[in-house]
């Protein structure tokens, strides 16, 4: 490696960090991509790099969500038993339908979720709308608003079966569960954007951890690439954090529901 | 004793920063240890075993790669202790249906890396 790939690598990260830390995504749909095509490296070793850096994103992301409670930590404990559970029994679901299958219709799933979003931001004039009427409430300050926001979960149990869905197909597809997560937070349950990004981010680095070390015994993590990138999406996901407190939430989920696309573009093609 | 309020949230906060800032630290030294090489080293064929990692950290041996991987493992073992201690400020905080709840996460977690690792 040389010092300008290092450099090159290291914003690479800081990038990934940043986005994944403001979204609650993992930032693989970008960071793989980034590996395959800039540093020439072999899928598995993407793939390694990516997983701990989804760790890196969730860990420093979450240590700073959840002093200012901005992590709904029940909600994301109770989420997490149905994630892992979906990617436990992942192998039953590739033995009815074949990857490309599940691609396209998940492609499918997150244009048709994006538009949603888009809609609904744009019929509420840009506001969110708070249920009190829910279970496990949670409150937080959004600086951007100068207020704290207060509000409940509905609808745990249809919560409960996308965040299994979720941990099911981000095995299989090597995407990031909280690409589905985030917006099943917000629209099906009313929990606010900058509370759903923060859960999701809390989330997704224990998904990632079991993976991390099959990765790792099989020999697919360099330890030059994953360390730089590691830091880098270090860096990032601080900046991401202290970005997503300024950013008002209807920009937020303009933001999300772009990446969204993206995403699903990148599902078609694959 | 009353806890202060947001107990599990400030644990499990501060068991987050510890992983960050030690696995963190230890990639910065290998990271620069090897600029200093120009990074010119030799880079294993596989990555090392969870033993081999520690005897290389206790008999002393030290070097570039060996103090990277020992970033990236720790960095890769601090969701678990997340959750772990999530479980004891859920109990510290007596909400036992949330201790179950962490429990079930753990397991689940213990159980899919032994599955995945010796299937």
């Amino acid at each position: 490696m040389t010092l300008t790939s290092f450099l090159i690598l290291l914003l690479g990260g800081v990038a990934t960090g940043t986005i994944g830390a403001m979204l609650g995504l993992g930032g693989g749909v970008f960071l793989i991509p980034f590996l395959v095509i800039v540093f020439n490296l072999p899928m598995h070793q993407a793939i390694a790099t990516s997983i701990v850096a989804v760790i890196a994103t969730s860990s420093a992301g979450a240590a700073m969500n959840l002093e200012r409670q901005t992590v709904n930590i029940r909600l994301g404990m109770l989420l997490e038993t149905a994630t892992v559970t979906g990617a436990v029994f992942g192998g039953v679901t590739a033995n009815y339908l074949s990857n490309y299958v599940l691609a396209k219709i998940f492609a499918t799933l997150l244009l048709i979720v994006s538009f949603i979003m888009i809609r609904r931001n744009r019929r509420n004039n840009n506001e969110e709308t708070i249920h009190l009427d829910g279970v496990l409430p949670g409150s937080f300050k959004d600086d951007a608003k100068g207020e704290v926001v207060t509000y409940t979960v509905k609808r745990v149990p249809a919560l409960m079966a996308v965040s299994l869905l979720a941990g099911n197909i981000s095995g299989l597809l090597g995407v990031g569960g909280g690409i589905f997560k985030v917006p099943a937070m917000h629209i099906i349950s009313g929990i606010p954007m900058k509370g759903a990004t923060a859960t999701s981010n809390f989330m997704i680095g224990v998904t990632a951890a079991a993976s991390a070390f099959i990765y790792f015994s099989h020999g697919h993590l360099n330890p030059l690439i994953g360390s730089t990138a590691a830091l880098g999406v270090l860096g990032g996901s601080f900046l991401g954090v202290r970005l997503s407190r300024k950013v008002k939430s209807n920009v937020l989920t303009w933001i999300f529901a772009i990446v969204l696309l993206v995403a699903s573009v990148q599902l078609y093609l694959k | 004793m009353t806890l202060p309020a947001h107990t599990v949230e400030r644990w499990t906060s501060l068991s987050l920063k510890l992983g960050v800032w030690i696995s963190g630290g230890l990639m910065v030294i290998g990271l620069v240890s090897a600029a200093l090489q120009s990074f010119a080293i030799s880079l294993p064929k596989d990555n090392p075993t969870l033993g081999a990692l520690l005897r290389n950290v206790f008999s002393g041996s030290l070097d570039p790669v060996t103090t990277m991987f020992l970033g990236l493992v720790l960095l890769m073992l601090t969701p678990f202790l997340r959750v772990i201690t999530a479980l004891a400020g859920f109990a510290a905080e007596k909400d036992w249906k949330f201790v179950v709840v962490s429990l079930i996460v753990f397991l689940m977690l213990i159980g899919e890396l032994v599955y995945s690792l010796y299937r």
